[in-house]
């Protein structure tokens, strides 16, 4: 028989499915924010925060609504090297394969750029810039003062890749946009309506406020973290489920299984 | 999840290691409540110490003054010696106890025990008769008085409403053995109203006329009883009281 945590430990496996989006009140902001962003005659702008805050989704999220309406490509994945990035912006501005055997000439896409100029406004959004080098960032910036293109780059907010941001990209015109980690109010809302979307009332309702202070304190407030702990919750009371029901109490998850969870994602230590 | 057995014994210790402070600051608390009774009943206990020294010092300059200490030895001796001949019940108690504690046979042959206990016990029962004595006394003599009065009045009262001669003869035979002759002339009377033919009453009440002065009116009485009942013990008292041996 099938366990009831385990549709709900499925709700929690960790994806950048725009469909698992889920509204709250700063994603709303955030995302109104960089749509307002894009609208300004800005040549790059910056998505910030810690991993885990929602950088990635809500690029997802713009490039899926705003796709019908402006030009936009969302680079989820960071190239690999310099030819490899540049073979794909060649596609996206010329909407050609490059020939096989054949290199794209930085300096003519530079040119090609500046010919668009006023007769396309292309975005391109960068997830995982922190990827990519100064040398390459460069480039990019180089390619954004051709003003016929746009670059929104996501990048993780650590000490060593803000010393990035300042050196090479904050004396630049820039939009800075931060994601921050979720409230308490806003997790739980984040936990609730991702239960509810999958008609899971009676496990959304299992997960009480002490609870969710729990799993706030042990994730703060981090989204990716919080998909971890509740995916592992929802595993132990699955085992439980199936193995050994006495010890699952199904109005309430007890404290005991988000601690055995905290302790099996390292965030809390014997 | 195959690793759930050693997850719930990781669990198991990091939640006795959450609860290790509590139970660290329940200790606490009671290690310092402990701690602050012990010295609160150390003062409590010194103070009574010191007051107690002080009143052995007391007694002490007291009998040093009255003489050497072999002298206090022989009048606490004394004291028991006295109490015994007044038959004071809780001198007969105390002197019991270290008696009864040497009738013990020991059936493990350890007589040894038994022989300190009552080697030590007895000078502790003689310092407790010598301190406790006399408050004790008086304690015991006035239970009886107010006991007894209130019996009296109560036994009184029980012959009014049922005008049991019983009652009034017990009346009668305590007052007269208690050497309250006028009460006992009157219960004996009172006893005689209800029935003429009880002997008892009759005797108590010429004993106590004889008592009060009345030597006279008394064998006269006794003798008209004899006349009408020939009582032996009529008699024999009222030989007693014409040879003047009552």
């Amino acid at each position: 028989m099938k366990s009831r945590y385990e549709a709900a430990k499925n709700v929690f496996i960790d994806s950048v499915d725009v469909d698992d989006y889920i509204e709250l009140e700063s994603s709303v902001t955030a995302y109104k924010q960089l749509h307002h962003s894009m609208d300004k005659p800005l040549k790059m702008i910056l998505l910030f925060g810690r991993p885990g805050t929602g950088k990635s989704i809500l690029l997802n999220r713009i490039s899926e609504k705003l796709k019908h309406q402006k030009e936009i490509h969302y680079f989820d994945t960071p190239a690999i090297n310099e030819k490899e990035f540049f073979h794909k912006l060649f596609k996206v501005l010329t909407k050609k394969d490059l020939p096989n055997n054949t290199e794209v000439n930085f300096s003519a896409l530079v040119d090609f750029c500046k010919e668009l100029r006023g007769k396309r406004e292309i975005v391109i959004l960068l997830d995982e810039a922190q990827m990519y080098g100064i040398e390459m960032m460069e480039k990019i910036r180089l390619l954004s003062d051709s003003r016929a293109v746009k670059f929104v780059v996501s990048l993780h907010k650590t000490e060593d890749e803000d010393l990035i941001a300042k050196e090479h990209f904050q004396s630049r015109i820039w939009e800075v946009i931060e994601l921050k980690n979720a409230t308490k109010a806003d997790q739980t809302t984040y936990i609730h309506k991702k239960l509810l979307k999958k008609n899971l009332f009676e496990i959304a309702n299992s997960i009480k406020d002490k609870d969710m202070k729990l799993i706030h304190a042990f994730t703060k407030g981090n989204f990716r973290e919080c998909n971890k702990l509740l995916f592992t919750i929802f595993e132990i009371c699955e085992y439980y489920d199936k193995n050994e029901p006495s010890k699952i109490n199904y109005e309430h998850i007890p404290q005991r299984i988000i601690e055995m969870a905290a302790l099996k994602l390292g965030y809390i230590h014997v | 999840m195959y690793d759930i057995k050693p997850l719930e014994e990781e669990w198991n210790k990091y939640n006795k290691k959450k609860r290790k402070p509590w139970y660290l600051l329940g200790l606490g608390i009671i290690v310092s409540t402990i701690i602050f009774f012990v010295i609160f009943k150390f003062n409590i206990t010194d103070s009574f110490k010191s007051s107690d020294q002080n009143k052995s010092v007391e007694t002490f300059s007291k009998v040093e003054k009255g003489g050497s200490s072999s002298i206090l030895m022989d009048k606490s001796l004394a004291t028991l010696e006295l109490e015994k001949s007044k038959k004071n019940v809780i001198a007969k108690t105390l002197e019991i106890k270290p008696t009864t504690i040497t009738s013990y046979d020991d059936p493990m042959g350890n007589s040894e025990v038994y022989v300190k206990e009552k080697k030590i016990k007895k000078p502790r029962i003689k310092s407790k008769v010598k301190m406790v004595q006399k408050p004790h006394k008086k304690m015991h003599l006035n239970i009886i008085e107010t006991t007894s009065v209130s019996a009296y009045k109560d036994v009184e009262k029980r012959f009014y409403a049922s005008h049991d001669t019983d009652d009034s003869l017990f009346l009668a035979k305590s007052y007269y053995s208690k050497g309250l002759y006028k009460k006992a002339e009157h219960w004996a009377l009172e006893t005689n109203k209800v029935n003429g033919n009880i002997e008892e009453s009759w005797l108590i009440f010429t004993k106590s006329k004889v008592k009060l002065g009345h030597k006279n009116e008394a064998i006269r009485l006794l003798m008209s009883y004899i006349k009408r009942s020939n009582s032996k013990n009529a008699r024999r008292l009222l030989y007693k009281i014409q040879k003047g041996n009552l």
